[in-house]
């Protein structure tokens, strides 16, 4: 899978399991921040990033480790698509 | 009142995914109680009981009844055929105890400090599996959780039924989840209520029971509406009677009065007679109170030697809140395929319950009607009463 199919991946998970308005989905590009207080983005909180994990783990058949800082890789959808992109056993 | 019909049936149980599993070790008498892994058991005297193998659905990061959960209504759900119309106004009632209590006990063990596994301990508490499967499955509408200690996953089903029965909904999902915790496991060899080796609910030597682990969940559906789609029905949920001893906190109280006012009213609900039930899925602990007052109530209730009797916990422990519904669905399919499922484990009668408790081997008898008992600590009876097909 394609970093760019992970990307229109995640942001279906973002419609269907973060319950966001599609218009506001389709309006994000790759650069767009994630968390909460940064100027531009989505604005996603700690329970958001659980969600987040949560379905990715589901959709994409991966496991994330909790113990590991996975803060750089959820800054961004860029980020975070190519962090799973990696993950997949195609890649 | 309208009837209520039993459409989907998912389980998750010692025996594995899916129904398939769980009624062919049923029917098989296969013990699943052996050396628990889940939780350390170093000095106990029991250390035994019946775990679910893996692997599990859904995400790691998920608890373990909540994954128990998700592949048990996920499976109810897909049986049942429903639709999305459907689940968005279906209601949601979810018999629980432990919660995500397995993880938060892990957690609080490594002295609660982070990295935390924040997402299970974020499902903690008993309400979190309905909150996971509502979100899961898109269901819209009421929202419940029973914590009734071990009848909780009854309670669920009758409750369900009852808002079907009412009119407030059509179609609901119901039934109970519980993995293995500490605190139970612990809690139960407190009490000195687990037998050390696998329970033997009705024999004259049972010295307790087995905890166990797993999820049951049924769709549940008005019949008018079942005909109108045309869904298979399994069984019809006639009747059912939910009383309190109000006597002591983990005691039952002695003569099984509020067994029988259970019984009673879930006859006198599906206006049934005591001689049609032929089958009864006991509560059948294997505690040495439980299975002597529980077989004194059947006796006041449907005469010496009624009816059959059989403990499907002999089989796969005491599932806890996950009891009462993956009991009601052996209870379902044992109408269906026409076997009583057996009491494993079972080497000598007791002569105190004066019942043929259909001793490690099926049985196969034609069914119409069958009972499933389910009691919770504090005295809270349920009895669930079933008939075959549409009735």
């Amino acid at each position: 899978m394609e970093s760019k199919e992970v990307l229109d991946e995640l942001k279906t998970i973002l419609v269907a399991r973060l319950k966001f308005d599609p218009r506001r989905a389709a309006e994000t590009s790759e650069s767009t921040p994630l968390p909460k207080g940064i100027e531009g983005s989505i604005g996603l909180d700690s329970l958001d990033f659980i969600e987040l994990s949560i379905a990715i783990e589901e959709r994409f058949g991966i496991a994330m480790d909790e113990n590991q800082d996975l803060t750089e890789y959820f800054a961004s959808f860029d980020t975070l698509s190519r962090f799973i992109a990696g993950k997949l056993p195609s890649a | 009142m309208k009837p209520v019909v039993v459409t989907g049936l998912g389980a998750v149980s010692p025996y594995g995914a899916g129904v398939v599993a769980y009624w062919k070790g049923l029917a098989a008498g296969v013990c699943t109680i052996r050396d628990l892994t889940l939780i350390e058991t170093d000095g106990f005297r029991c250390r035994i009981g019946a775990e679910v193998p893996g692997p599990l659905a859904g995400s790691a990061r998920r608890t373990r009844a909540d994954r128990l959960a998700i592949a048990a209504a996920g499976e109810a759900l897909e049986d049942a055929g429903l639709g999305a119309r459907d689940r968005r106004a279906a209601a949601l009632v979810v018999g629980a105890v432990g919660g995500g209590m397995l993880e938060a006990e892990a957690w609080y063990w490594r002295g609660g400090a982070r990295p935390a596994c924040l997402s299970a301990v974020r499902a903690m508490l008993p309400s979190a599996h309905a909150e996971t499967l509502s979100s899961r499955f898109a269901l819209g509408g009421p929202r419940h959780t029973v914590v009734t200690a071990c009848s909780s996953g009854a309670v669920a089903l009758a409750e369900a039924a009852e808002l079907i029965a009412d009119g407030v909904v059509d179609v609901a999902l119901a039934g109970g989840v519980d993995a293995v915790t500490r605190i139970c496991f612990m809690g139960f060899n407190a009490l000195k209520l687990l037998d050390p080796v696998p329970c033997r609910p009705f024999d004259r030597e049972r010295r307790g029971m087995s905890i166990g682990e797993g999820a049951g969940f049924m769709v549940l559906e008005s019949r008018a509406r079942a005909r109108a789609r045309g869904a298979h029905v399994y069984a019809t949920l006639a009747g059912h009677g939910m009383t309190t001893d109000a006597f002591h906190v983990t005691a039952p109280e002695p003569d099984g009065d509020g067994m029988v006012r259970a019984m009673t009213a879930a006859l006198r609900q599906a206006g049934a007679a005591p001689a049609e039930v032929r089958y009864a899925n006991a509560h059948g602990t294997g505690t040495p109170q439980n299975d002597r007052i529980e077989g004194r109530a059947l006796a006041r209730v449907f005469g010496e030697g009624g009816l059959l009797v059989s403990s499907s916990k002999s089989m796969i422990g005491h599932t806890m809140a996950a009891a009462g519904s993956l009991e009601a669905i052996a209870t379902v399919l044992a109408l269906e395929h026409g076997v009583v499922p057996p009491t494993a484990n079972l080497a000598t009668p007791d002569p105190d319950v004066p019942f043929d408790c259909v001793p490690r081997v099926s049985r196969g008898v034609p069914l119409a009607c069958a009972i499933s008992n389910s009691f919770g600590f504090g005295g809270q009876n349920v009895t669930l009463l079933f008939r075959r097909g549409p009735a």
